[in-house]
């Protein structure tokens, strides 16, 4: 911010300076018409190391089957379930972005909601790999997961939360990724008409469905944007609601909870903006976007962050206060027993990074440093990751008669799987930085100044 | 700005037949509360939870809209803000709503008998939560807080029509920030003590964002009708056109939404679980006529309004919102019956016991609002962000 | 190649401008005319006079199908296909199905609208318009905007259109397409592109079928097949006869079994009177028991127990069930013989179940009542 007195009177431009949609477009389209930068190339080769990690635990689960994990009787739940809640949670931060946001008219959106989108997809995608291996034969799961007619007169059953997450994470997935791609259509036409080699000029020809930027276009065109978000927001509300129903329908104490959807539901956005916030800062400095992603914005993501941090912080109380007030011995151990058992530290890292640290957000400075910013995104994402595990497994690892109570200590394989998803999803994010416009071009057009015409007064545009 | 000034409306009073309403239904409801008492005190004392809670409900879900304004820094809804501050006085009458219930503590709340609680273990265990001292200070606790931030919030909201001060947004602003945690641990609280407790073995981790969402929703309603109900009959300002109201049709629609999402969520894990010491409170809602209540709930706080407003246009349409509007409220009341009187009687019960309350209620809304808008003014002139406002398009 | 006259276009550099634009043309009663902006400017479908879209109604339906359709068919599955007891609840627990249905809503919502809006609306894909690689359109994809009015409006006049156009403050510009870069249509059974489809087809299947039976099974990749487990009829080196397939340990009973105290060489007359029979013939276990005799006794025995199968003459010949000696049997006598066999009729006992070979004792029952009805029977 340039002056430190707000001005009420005025809106908060959602780009800095006066750039012309000309000169937009080529801020925007440079890193996809240059050829990469040897940071680009650097970033690549750690990303595929750890991404071939993930391979090498990978093949060797294949070979070896499910037993190479830390699961065991009680707690057939470890890292791969936690992995998938945490990376499902991750990929609801861009849809929520592109429309939860773009429903409350929340322009600033407009810098961050492509790549944002984007990130929804390469997490969805790091999701799904978990619970595919974690079925234990994923080349069968396909006959498991998805009602289709067979020889064996036989179906899924409708009734079980995990058949509902099949539905969930793969509608979830295919919105997302029209969400993501109708966004994208008049940018592609843009790259057709700035392309360069017949091979850009026709993938984009393509790829724009042959999109001519006509009003009678954009008018249906901005009505399937706002309908698409009219459902997208329920859909992400009813994805990690879904996630949430996995745990929250069984009877086992610290599972079963009613507060679980809404508090599931902040948790993953809390963690998808920590993430979108990560990339965010490094994307930002690296491609010169500074004007365009304004520090204005990564304040708003910091706000948005320590709003659903304190609901997450609202629902850890609440449990304990109900565990207590319910008066159910059962479920008063469970409590009792992850603040204080063997698990203790995994519980107070979880308490450390999601509902102390965000508070420093509080204050003004710490919110629009971009070095404070980014170490405490990376906290929540730690934080995000620890309370996976606290749920998963402290509750498991506790069985109703103590003869059946265990232990969970994960293998290098688990940590195998959980970098080579890390690997995956930014090898993917490199990937799209670098071949597709970072930023919505048509959008962020549409907003800056000067934009729209100034048509107060002439009554007729309605 | 200036060029836009000679549109607004600041000040003008209601019109006499909607305060000679008010205040007839205030004296009828008066007159039917102080026979209710007198015929049977237990009775009239359930209905004054439904009718104490509901009034809650409006008067803080409009301090917490006041509050989400600044912090979100919304434009579109300043100039109606006052409606909402003017809504927050309805602090007083709940306060005042509280007296007869804490004289019929007993005949109420099962926890309070010591008797009782001396012979369950459970109960024994809640005690160091669920007693008549902890009870009563908490209850002051929640009033001073609400109140405290409200009259803070009014204070420099009123005062800056007078001087135009940037500074009194940015203050209400810190302050909103911090009152935002503090209502939603308050209410959630508040709804555990005085709806949850009437059964006092049941529990539910989200009962209090059910509450909330509940309040919220409902003091929106409210806050709805008012605003379509006067801007028709020209108040406010000038040009008051459908970019307004469809923000306010969209924000019912995502609320009822959100506590339909919220009220499944409840009802569905506690019927796959089936533990018998969640399920009895559902069970004992779902027959001897208590289910025609709850499908009733379910088609008027959902499904009746929510196709009401589903499309675009008819979020814009004033008559549609003043009739979701409408609805929400009834069903805002209903929902309380249906959340208190299961404890008092086994099946649906309806005579002028029941009515009283609705009636005073609605009546102290009116008469609050006609007395407040008689003295200040009904838009913030002096808001920064007004000329916004009126500005506003989607 | 001939071009022909598309449009006129005119390029204006500000939001304003355009809209005035698309007003004066709309006034001047142009139908077929289009305005081409880098992204959606407020105001101007009111501009230009457009319809309030309908595309909504396309959502709605899509919605109700999908709802619909999706709540019908996991109630049908769980109700009428395959009924199964799940957590004690009825095999309609309609709120178990509110969450896959949702989804399904929403899915085919979405997909619903976009596709009619891409397919319909648009008309897409069509990379092929006569505006496309135009100086034009390259002005309006980047940050200008643009009014173009096509040669086959009814009120068209080129000079008129220029003059329009020019005083609404534009550069006017016109664009020309030719015939047959429009009207090119793909040869579908052009020879060389049938073999170029036939030749995918072969490569496709042949690496299909590579690779989901070869290659995938390469080692070391057998897909846990191969698991170190004893396999029935297998032998194991754990144990030291080498047998895989063990006896129960001496004493035990396999959970649900009974086991049957008489041995073969034990006479069905002295057995049976101390095996009662547990079914009464009620239609239910006499539809069983008929079932059952079809399967098991019939092909011997003969549909209604005259012992006259095709197996008469080929062999020792079955018995009649109607002799008297098995009409005076006990129902325990034909029980055991079922049960252990008799003469060449080998054990049924691996077959037919305990309660389904009581069953087909019923029903031979009602045979031989039938072949030997009494007066009283008719009434």
């Amino acid at each position: 911010m340039s002056s430190t007195v707000l001005d009420y009177t005025k809106e908060i431009p959602v780009i800095e300076g006066l750039p012309t949609a000309a000169a937009l477009d080529e801020t925007i389209v440079k890193p996809i018409n240059d050829f990469p930068q040897r940071r680009w190339f650097i970033g690549l080769a750690i990303t595929g190391t750890m991404l071939m990690i993930g391979v090498v635990s990978l093949s060797w689960l294949l070979w070896k089957g499910v037993g190479v994990w830390g699961i065991n009787q009680p707690v057939a739940w470890g890292f791969d379930v936690v992995n998938f809640v945490f990376w499902v949670g991750i990929g609801h931060a861009g849809t929520l972005i592109s429309a939860i946001l773009f429903l409350l008219r929340q322009k600033w959106r407009t810098g961050i909601a492509r790549f944002a989108e984007a990130m929804t997809l390469f997490a969805v995608l790091c999701a799904v790999q978990f619970v595919i291996f974690h079925t234990g034969r994923p080349w069968l799961a396909m006959a498991w997961l998805f009602p289709y007619p067979n020889q064996h007169g036989v179906w899924v059953n409708f009734t079980s939360p995990l058949e509902w997450d099949v539905f969930a994470v793969n509608t979830y997935f295919i919105v997302s990724a029209v969400f993501w791609y109708l966004g994208l259509i008049p940018d592609f036409a843009t790259l057709r008409d700035r392309a360069t080699t017949t091979i850009k000029k026709v993938t984009f020809s393509i790829l724009s469905l042959g999109w001519r930027f006509s009003n009678r276009h954009w008018q249906h065109y901005e009505r399937a944007y706002l309908i698409m978000a009219g459902f997208a927001t329920p859909l992400v509300l009813s994805v990690h609601t879904i996630v949430s129903f996995d745990f929250a329908v069984s009877i086992i104490p610290g599972w079963h909870t009613t507060i679980f959807p809404p508090y599931f539901v902040a948790g993953a956005i809390f963690s998808g903006f920590a993430m979108v916030q990560n990339v965010l800062i490094i994307t930002r400095k690296a491609f010169k976007f500074e004007h365009l992603i304004t520090m204005d914005t990564i304040e708003k993501m910091n706000k948005i962050i320590l709003v659903t941090g304190t609901i997450v912080g609202y629902a850890y109380i609440m449990e304990f206060f109900i565990a207590w007030y319910s008066g159910n011995a059962t479920e008063l151990f469970v409590f009792v027993n992850r603040a204080f058992g063997p698990y203790w530290w995994a519980y107070w890292t979880m308490m450390t990074c999601n509902l102390f640290t965000p508070q420093l957000f509080w204050s003004k400075r710490i919110r629009t440093s971009l070095l404070a910013s980014f170490i405490l995104a990376i906290f929540v994402n730690i934080g995000m990751w620890f309370e996976r595990f606290v749920i998963i497994v402290t509750s498991l690892h506790r069985d109703f008669l103590p003869s059946s109570w265990g232990m969970f200590v994960p293998t290098m394989w688990d940590f195998g799987m959980l970098i080579g998803s890390f690997g995956l999803f930014f090898t993917l994010v490199l990937l799209f930085v670098k071949f597709l416009p970072a930023i919505a071009m048509a959008e962020i057009k549409a907003v800056i100044p000067g934009a729209q015409p100034t048509h107060h007064g002439n009554g007729a545009s309605h | 700005m200036s060029a836009h000034e000679s549109v607004i409306i600041p000040k003008k009073e209601l019109p006499a037949n909607i305060v000679k309403l008010g205040w007839a239904l205030t004296v009828i409801g008066l007159v039917l509360v102080v026979l209710s008492y007198v015929t049977d005190a237990q009775r009239a004392g359930f209905n004054n939870i439904i009718g104490f809670t509901f009034l809650a409900s409006v008067a803080v879900g409009a301090v917490f809209f006041i509050a989400l304004e600044y912090i979100a820094g919304a434009v579109w809804s300043t100039p109606f803000r006052r409606v909402l501050e003017f809504l927050g006085m309805l602090l007083i009458p709940v306060v005042l709503l509280a007296i007869p219930i804490f004289m019929n503590f007993h005949d109420l709340y099962h926890w309070t008998h010591a008797d009782v609680v001396a012979n369950d273990k459970v109960l024994q265990s809640k005690s160091p939560y669920l007693n008549e001292q902890f009870f009563t200070i908490r209850f002051v606790i929640y009033i001073v807080i609400w109140s405290l931030f409200y009259f803070i919030f009014r204070h420099n909201s009123l005062k800056q029509d007078q001087d135009s001060d940037q500074k009194r947004t940015k203050k209400n602003i810190a302050l909103a920030a911090a009152f935002i945690p503090l209502l939603a641990i308050s209410i959630s609280l508040f709804s555990i003590d005085w709806l949850m407790s009437l059964e006092p073995h049941w529990f539910s981790t989200m009962f209090g964002v059910y509450y909330f969402t509940g309040s919220i929703l409902t003091a929106l309603a409210v806050t709805t009708y008012f605003v379509v109900v006067l801007s028709e009959k020209g108040y406010f300002f000038k040009g008051i056109n459908e970019n307004h109201y469809y923000s306010f049709g969209a924000l019912l629609f995502g609320l009822l939404s959100f506590w339909a999402y919220i009220a499944f969520s409840q009802f569905m894990l506690i019927w796959y679980a089936n533990l018998p010491e969640e399920n009895f409170w559902f069970i004992a809602r779902w027959q001897n006529g208590w289910e025609y209540v709850s499908v009733a709930i379910v088609l008027l706080h959902f499904w009746i309004p929510y196709f009401m407003l589903v499309s675009r246009p008819s979020k814009m349409k004033p008559r549609t919102l003043k009739q979701s509007a409408a609805i929400l409220i009834a069903a805002h009341f209903l929902d309380m019956y249906w959340l208190v009187m299961p404890t008092y009687s086994a099946s649906p019960v309806l005579s002028y016991y029941e009515l009283a309350f609705p009636v005073l209620s609605i009546g102290v809304i009116i008469v609050l609002f006609a007395m407040q808008a008689k003295k200040y003014n009904l838009v913030p002139v002096g808001d920064p962000k007004l000329q916004r406002g009126i500005d506003f398009t989607l | 190649m001939e071009k022909k006259l598309y449009s006129i276009t005119a390029i204006y550099s500000y939001p304003n401008d355009i809209i005035r634009a698309a007003k004066t043309v709309r006034d001047a009663g142009y139908k077929k005319f289009d305005v081409h902006t880098p992204y959606p400017i407020h105001g101007l479908d009111g501009a230009m006079g457009l319809k309030e879209t309908k595309l909504g109604f396309v959502t709605l339906a899509a919605a109700i199908v999908g709802a619909a359709g999706m709540i019908s068919f996991a109630s049908w599955v769980a109700v009428v296909d395959y009924p199964q007891v799940i957590g004690g609840k009825p095999y309609w627990s309609w709120p178990a199905f509110v969450p896959v249905t949702y989804e399904i809503a929403v899915l085919l919502a979405v997909l619903g609208t976009v596709g009619a809006m891409i397919a319909f609306f648009f008309k897409f894909p069509n990379i092929s318009h006569p505006l496309h690689d135009t100086p034009y359109m390259k002005k309006v994809s980047a940050d200008k905007f643009g009014v173009s009015i096509q040669a086959d409006d009814e009120q068209f006049d080129e000079k008129k259109v220029r003059e329009l156009l020019k005083s609404a403050g534009g550069e006017v510009e016109a664009v020309y397409y030719s015939e047959e870069f429009l009207t090119f249509k793909p040869q579908t059974f052009d020879p060389k592109f049938i073999v170029l489809l036939a030749g995918i087809a072969l490569a496709t299947s042949a690496g299909g079928y590579l690779y989901f039976n070869k290659v995938l099974y390469l080692p070391p990749f057998d897909w846990m097949m191969m698991q170190p487990k004893v396999n029935p009829q297998t032998m194991s080196e754990f144990y030291a006869d080498g047998f895989g397939m063990r006896l129960p340990v001496a004493g035990t009973v396999a959970r649900g079994f009974i086991p049957y105290p008489y041995a073969l060489g034990a006479k069905a007359d002295s057995v049976g009177k101390f095996l009662v029979n547990p079914l009464l013939p009620t239609k239910t276990t006499l539809d069983l028991g008929k079932k059952k005799y079809f399967t098991y006794c019939s092909p011997c025995h003969g549909n209604f127990g005259n012992g006259d199968s095709r197996m008469n003459g080929q062999f020792p010949n079955p018995p009649t069930l109607h002799s008297d000696k098995v009409r005076t049997w006990p129902d325990g006598a034909i029980f055991h013989t079922i049960t252990v066999g008799q003469n060449v009729m080998p054990s049924y006992q691996y077959q037919i179940s305990r309660e389904e070979r009581w069953a087909i004792v019923n029903y031979i029952r009602t045979l031989q009542r039938a072949y030997n009805a009494k007066e009283s029977d008719l009434q």
